[in-house]
Parts: C-alpha cells; sequence; structure tokens
C-alpha cells in the first residue's frame, strides 16, 4: 500500500469539490472494507481517499407504510440487520445484510459501499431488485434516480460518474412476501456462490407479482425476467415452479472461478429458485 | 490444618497464559520493538522454475528509507534444510514461486515495498514440473541437479507377506485418494527479529517450535558457531508445525541485519504467509486392502506419491508416520506401505499438526470402512474385532503398553446409539441461514448419517532425531516461590499450564506457586521441540525428574529441622510435614532460608533429563519402537447431505480419546476441540488451490477455515488408562483431535448418501459430481 491523503469533509459541497471530472485517483469510501483491500492488494493506487462518513444526507433509515423505506447510502449493514422496522418489513433484506461478513465488519461495512463496489456477488443486491428499490444519485450538476436493477454495468461498474456519490436507497412498501437465499460452504463469513431473492404477491393463489433476482452468476446483479413470465397471472404447481427454475437457471451466465464452476453455479440457481418458489408458494397456502 | 481440598493433577485449571493473551498484556512476534529496528522484506520469484539472468537495483536501492538490498551474492557459502538443498537467496535459478530472489532494508513498510516493486529481475522461464508424476518420468528436468533424481527418497516398508495375505482374503477392496495442500493458518503471521550485538553475538526473536535445533540449523545456514546465536521466543500466536524447520526468511534477517548493523525485522503479511510459508503435502495414494468371513484384516498394501515441493523439510519425513497408521492401527499381519517423496515446481511442504496422519487415517479408515461394507459386518463392530490393544507389539514394533482403543470406540458408539437432539441442532442452524424458508420437501434432499474412525498417535515422544529429550530445572527462592526452566516450548497447547501442575502436585506446592520460564536459549536446557504431542510426557517427565532432585534437597533439609529422616516427610500446599504426623511441619521458605543462610549453604535447584526408553525406527526396515507411548482416539460424526445441492453440515463430532490419565482435562479437551477444528476444515473446507505452481487463494476469504459459527457440537470422551511410562500417567493428546475427523465424516456421508468421497476436501461439488456418478 502506498501512502495517501485523507480528507474528510464536512458537507456535501466539500465532498464534491475534492473529486474533479477527469480525477482518476482519488476516491469516495464509507466502511471502507472493500477499498481497504483493494488498496491493501495494489489493485487500486489511490493518491487521496474522501470519507463520506460525516455527510448527515447521507445517514438515515426512515419507513413510512405508505412511503416505504428511505435509508442512507452511509446505513451499515448492522443497522439493516438490526433495525426492527427492516426486519418486520423487508425480512429478506435484512437477512441478506446478517448472512455478510462478521459482526466486525457488518458494524463499519455501508449498503452504498456494498452497491457501489458492484461486486457481481454483492448480497444486498438481488433483495434490492426483488423489491424493486431506486438509488438517488447527486452531484455538483444535480440528482438523479435509478432502479437498482439498472445501476450495475459489469463487476466493478456502476452508472455512477466520476465525482457522483450515491446519496440514498429507496425502498417501496411492503408487497407480498420476500424470501433470501445465500449459497455458500461455511455459515458466515463467506462471500456467496450463489444467492437468489424472491418477492411474489399472491392474489387468491394467482401469482400476481413475482421477481426473482440472482448473484454472482452474471458480471451483474440479474433480474430473471424469463422465470418471471413463466408464473406471471398463474397458479403455482410443482410443474411451473420447475420449469421457472430451469429458466432462471438459463438466464444466467455464471463463470468458472475458484469458488465455483459455471455448470455447479447454474445448477445451484435451479435448485435454489425451485426451493424458494416452493417455500414461498407454501407461505401462501397456509393463509 | 487446614484440609488440603485441591488435588492439582486432573484439575480443570484455567491456563496460565490465557489472562494475559485475553488482556493483550502477551508480546508477541509482531510486538517486539528494538531501538533502531528496520524492516525486511522478501522479493519472491515471478516463475514457479527460471534462470535468473540478472537483478537490476540501480532504482530500489535509490528509494528514501532504503538501507540495503540483499540477493544471493550476499548468501554464506553453505546450505540449510533437511535435504541440505535450500540457500538464503536464490542466485542461478528459481524452482518455486516462493523463491527469494532478494530482500530489502528500509526505514518502513512503505519505503520496503515500494523498493521491492523497482526491483527489475530479468529471468529465462525454464520448464516447470507441476506434478509428482511428471517429475519421475523419463528424462523430466531436474529441481536439483545435484542430487540426481527429483525423488528425493523413497520410503519402502514391510511386514509379512501381502501374496499371502491376499490369498487369506475372502473380500479386498482397492481404492484411490487424492488429498490437498493446507495451510497452518496461523492466526499470527511468521515474524523474525534479528540483531548482532557488539560481540557478534545474533538474537533472533522467533516463534520457532525447535529453539535448540534451529540454533544449530542457523549455525549451519550462516556459518556462525552455534554458542554465537541465542534464541528468544515470543508469545507464539499459533504454530501447529509451522515452526518444526529452519526457512529461509530466518537466515535472511539474520544476513539484513548483519549488512546493515541494526536490529532487523520480517512479518509476513497474510498473503505472504499462504505464499511463502510451508504448506502439507499434497498425497496421492492408492490401497488395497483385505479381510477375511470372520472380519480379521489380512492385508494392506499402500502405494502413496508426495509432492514435496522444490525444497525439502522435516515434513518430507510424515511418510515415517504414514507407514505407522498404515502397519500398526489395527492389528494386521502382511503389510506393504511405499511411499516416495518427490521434488516439483509448487511450494514448499512442511508439516501440519499430525504429521502425516490425518492423511493415512483418513485413507486407512476409508478402507476399514469399506471393507465392512463389503464384510456386511457392522463398522464398529469390525473395528472392535481388529482393534490394538494393550500390552502387544505391532509387527512394525511398536511396544503398545496402554490402549484404550475398544474403550474410545465404545463410548462413541453409546452416544450414537441414544437418540440424540441432533435434529435440533440441524434445523437451528438451517433456520439460521434461511430464515422463513419452509419446505416440506426438506425430507426428500437432505440425508443423515453417521460414521466412524479411530486413530494410533505417538503419545509418549517420537524419536526422529537421535536424542528426543527435554531438560527441566527447578528453582525455588527464599520466598517458597518455585521456577521451572524447561526445554518446552508453549505454543497455545497449555504446557506451561500443566507442566506446573506436574512441578506443583511433585514439590508439594500450590499451582499458583509456580513460574514457568521456557523462552530462551540462554537459559533453558536443550528440548528437541514441540512436536509429536510429547510435551506433557517428555517435558512432563523432566519436571517430575527435577522436582524429585528438588523435593530431595527440600526434604534433607526439612529433616534436619523437624528431627526425622526425610523419607518420613510429605509435602502439600508448601508445607513439609512428618507423614505420620503432620501436625509437626515446617514452611517450605523456611526451610529453603535454612539451608541458604548458613555456612555452606546451597540454593535449591533440582535438574532433570528425560530421554524416552526408544529407538529410532531402523534405516531400512523402517522397524523399531519409536514412542514410550501410544495414544489412541474414535470419533463419530453425524452428518446431513443435502444431495441438490452437496453441502455436508456435521452435526455431531463425538471424540473419545485415551490420553492415559488428564492431567489438565479442560486442557486435553480444548486439544480435541481445536484438532477438530482442523480436521473438520480438512474435510470439508480448507484446501490451498496450487495451479501451476501458484497459490490462487492466499486469503481467508477462499481459504475456509471452519468458524465458530460453523462449529458442530464438539462431545469430548475422556478415557484413561493410566500409562506406566507417562507423568501421572498422561499420554500425549496434542494431535489426535484432528487426525480421524475427515475419515469419520467422509464414512458418515457414505452412510448418509451411498458414495465413497476419497478426494478433500469434500466440496458441495466434488460430492454432487460423485452423486451424479452414482
Ligand atoms: C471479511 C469480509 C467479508 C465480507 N463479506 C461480504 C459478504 O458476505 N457479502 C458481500 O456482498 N460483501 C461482503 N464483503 C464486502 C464488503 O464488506 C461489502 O461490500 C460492504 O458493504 C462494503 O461497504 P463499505 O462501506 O465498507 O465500502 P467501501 O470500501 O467504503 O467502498 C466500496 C466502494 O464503493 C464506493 N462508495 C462507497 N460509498 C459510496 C457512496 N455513497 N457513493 C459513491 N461511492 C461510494 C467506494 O469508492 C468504493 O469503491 C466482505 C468484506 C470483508 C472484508
Amino acid at each position: 500500500m502506498k501512502p495517501f491523503e485523507h480528507h474528510s469533509p464536512n458537507s456535501l459541497e466539500q465532498a464534491f469539490d475534492l473529486i474533479t471530472q477527469d480525477d482518476n485517483n482519488s476516491y469516495y469510501y464509507a466502511g471502507g472494507t472493500d477499498i481497504n483491500l483493494q488498496l491493501k492488494s495494489g489493485i487500486l493506487a489511490a493518491e487521496s481517499l474522501i470519507s463520506l462518513k460525516n455527510l448527515s444526507e447521507l445517514k438515515g433509515i426512515e419507513y413510512k407504510e405508505n412511503n416505504g423505506l428511505k435509508l442512507g447510502a452511509l446505513t451499515t449493514l448492522r443497522e439493516l440487520q438490526r433495525t426492527k422496522t427492516i426486519y418486520n418489513h423487508y425480512p429478506a433484506l435484512s437477512q441478506a445484510a446478517g448472512l455478510m461478513a462478521s459482526e466486525q465488519i457488518r458494524s463499519f461495512a455501508t449498503l452504498g459501499g456494498n452497491l457501489c463496489n458492484a461486486a457481481p456477488s454483492a448480497d444486498l443486491a438481488p433483495p434490492l431488485i426483488a423489491l424493486g428499490a431506486i438509488a438517488t444519485i447527486s452531484s455538483k450538476f444535480g440528482e438523479h434516480k435509478v432502479p437498482i436493477e439498472d445501476f450495475f454495468l459489469g463487476p466493478g461498474e456502476t452508472v455512477l460518474e466520476e465525482g457522483e456519490i450515491l446519496m440514498q436507497i429507496t425502498v417501496p412498501p411492503p408487497n407480498g412476501e420476500t424470501l433470501f437465499i445465500k449459497h455458500t460452504p461455511r455459515m458466515f463469513m463467506d462471500i456467496s456462490v450463489v444467492c437468489i431473492a424472491i418477492r411474489l404477491l399472491m392474489n387468491n393463489g394467482i401469482c400476481n407479482e413475482i421477481r426473482i433476482a440472482l448473484g454472482a452468476v452474471a458480471p451483474v446483479p440479474l433480474r430473471a425476467v424469463n422465470a418471471e413470465a413463466e408464473l406471471a397471472a398463474q397458479p403455482f404447481s410443482s410443474n411451473n415452479i420447475s420449469r421457472a427454475a430451469q429458466i432462471a437457471a438459463e438466464e444466467c451466465s455464471p463463470i468458472n472461478d475458484i469458488r465455483g464452476t459455471a455448470a455447479y453455479r447454474r445448477r445451484m440457481i435451479e435448485v435454489l429458485v425451485r426451493r424458494g418458489l416452493s417455500s414461498l408458494n407454501e407461505n401462501y397456502s397456509k393463509v | 490444618m487446614t484440609k488440603i481440598t485441591s488435588s492439582i493433577i486432573g484439575e480443570r485449571l484455567p491456563k496460565l497464559d490465557a489472562p494475559s493473551k485475553a488482556l493483550g498484556e502477551a508480546t508477541y512476534g509482531h510486538d517486539v520493538r528494538l531501538p533502531g529496528m528496520l524492516q525486511g522484506r522478501i522479493l519472491y520469484s515471478d516463475y514457479p522454475s527460471a534462470r535468473i539472468i540478472n537483478i537490476d537495483i540501480t532504482r530500489a536501492i535509490k528509494v528514501t528509507g532504503v538501507k540495503a538490498i540483499l540477493t544471493a551474492e550476499d548468501n554464506p557459502p553453505t546450505r540449510f534444510g533437511y535435504g541440505k538443498d535450500n540457500t538464503p537467496f536464490k542466485g542461478q535459478v528459481v524452482r518455486s514461486m516462493r523463491d527469494e530472489v532478494a530482500g530489502v532494508v528500509a526505514v518502513d513498510q512503505y519505503a520496503a515495498e515500494e523498493a521491492l516493486s523497482l526491483i527489475k529481475v530479468d529471468y529465462e522461464p525454464l520448464l516447470s514440473i507441476f506434478t509428482a508424476k511428471a517429475a519421475m518420468e523419463e528424462g523430466a528436468p531436474l529441481i536439483h541437479p545435484e542430487h540426481g533424481s527429483n525423488l528425493f527418497h523413497a520410503y519402502n516398508y514391510n511386514h509379512g507377506d501381502i501374496e499371502k495375505g491376499l490369498a487369506e482374503s475372502d473380500v479386498v477392496v482397492e481404492t484411490s485418494f487424492r488429498l490437498p495442500y493446507v495451510s497452518h493458518a496461523c492466526m499470527e503471521t511468521s515474524v523474525i527479529i534479528a540483531q548482532f550485538d557488539h560481540r557478534g553475538q545474533l538474537t533472533l526473536w522467533s516463534t520457532t517450535q525447535i529453539p535448540s535445533l534451529l540454533q544449530r540449523d542457523l549455525s549451519e545456514a550462516l556459518g556462525i558457531p552455534g554458542n554465537k546465536i541465542r534464541i528468544i521466543q515470543t508469545t507464539i500466536g499459533g504454530a501447529f508445525g509451522r515452526g518444526l524447520d529452519i526457512y529461509p526468511y530466518e537466515p535472511i534477517a539474520a544476513l539484513m541485519a548483519l549488512k546493515v548493523g541494526k536490529p532487523v525485522r520480517i512479518a509476513f503479511s497474510r498473503q505472504e504467509e499462504f505464499l511463502a510459508a510451508p504448506v502439507r503435502q499434497p498425497v496421492e495414494v492408492s490401497v488395497r486392502a483385505g479381510a477375511n468371513q470372520a472380519g480379521i484384516l489380512t492385508f494392506r498394501d499402500v502405494n502413496a506419491t508426495l509432492d514435496i515441493g522444490a525444497y525439502v523439510s522435516w515434513g518430507s519425513v510424515t511418510p515415517l508416520v504414514m507407514m505407522e497408521t498404515t502397519a500398526s492401527l489395527y492389528r494386521i499381519p502382511h503389510v506393504n506401505f511405499k511411499a516416495d517423496c518427490v521434488y516439483t515446481n509448487n511450494p514448499v511442504t512442511g508439516a501440519v499438526r499430525g504429521y502425516g496422519n490425518p492423511q493415512s487415517t483418513f485413507f486407512v479408515e476409508t478402507v476399514m470402512d469399506q471393507l465392512a461394507v463389503e464384510l456386511d459386518i457392522d463398522p464398529v463392530e469390525f473395528r472392535l474385532r481388529n482393534s490394538n490393544l494393550p500390552n502387544t507389539e505391532t509387527p512394525q514394533g511398536l511396544i503398545i503398553t496402554s490402549c484404550g482403543m475398544q474403550e474410545c470406540l465404545e463410548a462413541v458408539f453409546a452416544r450414537a446409539d441414544k437418540e440424540s437432539d441432533a435434529k435440533n441442532h440441524i434445523y437451528k442452524d438451517l433456520n439460521l441461514r434461511n430464515k422463513g424458508i419452509h419446505d416440506s420437501t426438506k425430507d426428500n434432499y437432505l440425508k443423515r448419517g453417521i460414521g466412524f474412525a479411530t486413530t494410533l498417535n505417538v503419545g509418549g515422544g517420537a524419536r526422529i532425531y537421535r536424542s528426543d529429550g527435554c531438560g527441566a530445572t527447578v528453582k525455588v527462592d527464599d520466598f517458597g516461590h518455585v521456577t521451572l526452566i524447561t526445554g518446552a516450548t508453549e505454543i497455545g497447547q497449555g504446557s506451561e499450564t500443566v507442566l506446573a501442575q506436574i512441578v506443583a502436585k511433585t514439590l508439594g506446592v500450590k499451582f499458583g506457586d509456580v513460574a514457568v520460564i521456557n523462552s530462551d536459549t540462554d537459559v533453558k536446557p536443550w528440548d528437541v521441540g514441540v512436536h509429536a504431542s510429547r510435551t506433557t510426557f517428555i517435558a512432563g517427565n523432566a519436571a517430575r525428574i527435577a522436582s524429585l532432585d528438588a523435593r530431595d534437597q527440600i526434604f534433607e533439609t526439612a529433616a534436619e529441622i523437624l528431627e526425622t529422616n526425610p523419607s518420613e516427610l510429605v509435602s502439600r500446599e508448601g508445607l513439609i510435614m512428618i507423614r505420620e504426623n503432620e501436625q509437626r511441619s515446617e514452611s517450605l521458605e523456611r526451610v529453603v532460608r535454612r539451608r541458604h543462610f548458613q555456612e555452606g549453604g546451597k540454593v535449591v535447584i533440582g535438574e532433570g533429563w528425560y530421554d524416552p526408553p526408544t529407538e529410532q525406527v531402523d534405516k531400512n526396515t523402517y522397524k523399531g519402537n519409536i514412542s514410550a507411548a501410544y495414544g489412541f482416539g474414535a470419533q463419530m460424526a453425524e452428518v446431513e447431505v443435502d444431495i441438490e445441492t452437496g453441502m455436508v453440515r456435521v452435526i455431531r463430532l463425538v471424540c473419545a480419546n485415551d490420553v492415559g490419565l488428564a492431567i489438565n482435562p479442560m486442557a486435553v479437551e480444548g486439544q480435541i476441540e481445536g484438532g477438530a477444528q482442523m480436521g473438520l476444515g480438512y474435510a470439508l473446507t480448507e484446501e490451498l488451490i496450487v495451479k501451476d505452481g501458484e497459490v490462487l487463494n492466499p486469503h481467508f476469504s477462499d481459504y475456509r477455515l471452519f468458524t465458530s459459527a460453523d462449529m458442530p457440537d464438539i462431545e469430548t470422551i475422556i478415557v484413561e488408562t493410566d500409562d506406566p511410562e507417562g507423568p501421572f500417567g498422561a499420554k500425549g493428546v496434542g494431535e489426535m483431535g484432528g487426525t480421524p475427523t475427515a475419515a469419520a465424516i467422509a464414512n458418515a456421508v457414505f452412510d448418509a448418501v451411498g458414495v465413497r468421497i476419497t478426494e478433500l476436501p469434500i466440496t458441495p461439488e466434488r460430492l454432487l459430481a460423485a452423486l451424479d456418478n452414482n
């Protein structure tokens, strides 16, 4: 690791001013749990690091029944895991956060960092995609909004332009049942080999809304739209559940790496999507 | 007189060093700071095999803060290591990606790192060899031409007659196994500080497990007389066999300190630890074994190939242990064992806890299970029929005295038999992971099984070096404070505590009055090292002998004071009293003062040296009684296999161990649980992935140790057999906790889903592939 400058701006303006449009060697950071490793391993050579931690605009958790959930980008994984309203209304999101890393890391690591780091295996992405969450992005030149499902461009790449800051994530009011499954050899402290999140809204035994999001099986966290289409406006049966699971497996484009082969990942998507759909369906049939 | 309640031996006493570690008071190697100390860093090779054409340091040496750059030109003319095939820096050729090419000494890590990146090395890549098979082919390039062959050593053991055994067999099984690289993954990475003083005396602050041998090894590596080398062992943050050898970074630190005239510290980064510290050697083995209809073993025939990497370490004598498991675990009349230790351009391997035994127990115990299935005999019954027995000699020459193998098997079996609460555990775990998943089809894809394995380990030292001894001194001061100075090394296993218990009991003082000094070669007597589960047994006996000597001195003076014979005296909790009349007593400190402060007075210093009554194995036949006692154990694993994902969850692990006598049951449990943690990782998750000589997962995110969250309930059962030679009847237990684990788990997987996994770790993908093929 090379020595670098460190800034802790106290206002958004200062933060914006510290990164110019064509500055390639200054980086914002929040919890530092991703960037620190990149600096240490030499993947990243920073001349200056800019902490976002003092920016009040990036803080706060707010839940309203009609508007849903507003999460500041600095919300920590621990807060996602432990905040009662999140746990009660968005269990899949809370669980995804709770299964990440360790207690110590979860106390530092942030929601914004997980999304902006844009690992294909970022665990918060699938639940947020399934929930239809939206990102608010700001820069000197103004603010714009992007659905999380369109936020990622490739491994480590997002729609953020140089000097832009992810401010906030808004999640629509809860609508249906959600579920998150993370597949890893270890219980905790493990990066997803694959993970999935599903949101299902059933009305009178008919699938009214379904969103299936997949992690670690493509360059970006992915929505399995064809699998969703297979199930839309129908009652669930073991047949169409299995078919949808197969389609989801076909929709992804995993790679071989030391955590798993592409074939295994594809196969796990099929297993987990099938199990997830069956489980949600059973929840509905119970009520 | 107060009633004596504490018996010290057999008590669950907390470890002496635990509070200082928990409170951050302990000084680990990474904590040592000396005035003027500089940082040393090592540049490793870019190629697994290449000729070094040129090393250009002109830019690197100009970096501000850089004090010196060293290369092979700074090497002493000697070679070092078990195979005398190593040098600190490599000059003409590199033979692996961990080869040390140059070293930087600088005022801090930043300067050192920048200089490392500016050293320009021109290589001419050479043909590399990444498998033992390729290394043994005709015409394969020689990794060490001076050795004449890539075969470093071939072990060839035999007793009985395999053909005869085959003829007597009603069933025969034949299976091949592949075992992975694993790392010690010590919490504290490798670290050393070297300092030369004005007299040319070299002092090293080190985490070695073999201080006395390292003195000798470094003397050889550096061309400095051994009496000029002092080794101070810091608090050691994990060893597990990593410290059983000399490694290049140690003489490199000394060479750096010599060159700059300042103390130099080399501390590995975590990545460097995975890349450059030694690893357990991968093994490929084929095993053939038979039994007759009566369920009695007839023969075992093992052919192993070990990839030892580019240099030899003590780790390449692990076949001696594999051989022991093969020849002597269970009573077996006909055995062949062959092992080739082969040089390759892969990472250098060393010794890891168990020293070959986790490997051999895995293949031997898997094959035992296969035979039981073929014979249609209950696997526990089959093992009992062939079990080792007390007061027997194995054809290999192991003299087994105390032996609780059958008790261990029966104890774990008894726990398996009862309806366990295991179901609750698994669902608790699943709930944690997948809250909200209530899938009624679960029973279709989650399959349960149980499996067994036993283990045989040296438990009374292991004479792999010409001396297996340890020295001890017991000093009692004027205040009744007792100091044990022992050759033994504390590596977190609890030896300080157990040795203090032995001294306290023997001398008759309170446990809290005994301090242990064990970390400085200028002070402590010789010891061969902390390995082979030997410390409680060997250093314990030495401490006992020294305590008895000190006690004799004390009793001599006390007898004068109490006007009786020394033989009439007993001592407890710091009081010396007459056995038949305990009212007549004198305190230890007064006795010591009386002895000291008189004309011609003496201080109380007891001496002890214990070298067990054992022999090195014969150079040709490999037979002989290597240990003064043998430890036994059995484990039962209960697993749940997800047949759709290939995930294996261990729900329970029941471990029974014959430890002779548990001097400190809590410490014994700690050793078993810690061993099991390593065994679980070996079975299911740990693998250093090496491709084309390169380590692909040099970090904890992808080198998966079992974390506390992954640990199943470990139930430990202590079996006591009162060993005749051990201190208070104790035997070693340091390695047994992990040796049978992988086999027990693999056997449980078979029980659950009917497939044999013969390649470790049992990853979900491997298991799924095996299920597909079934
Ligand atoms: C031991 C360990 C275990 C882990 N386990 C998991 C796991 O199980 N699952 C998982 O998904 N991840 C895991 N991670 C990765 C990491 O902890 C998470 O991705 C975390 O959420 C990152 O947040 P951070 O605040 O620390 O990010 P930082 O390191 O601070 O930042 C990451 C990146 O995002 C950018 N950034 C951060 N905030 C903003 C913002 N508001 N606007 C613009 N850019 C921003 C930074 O410039 C940087 O490029 C693990 C990491 C470690 C060290």
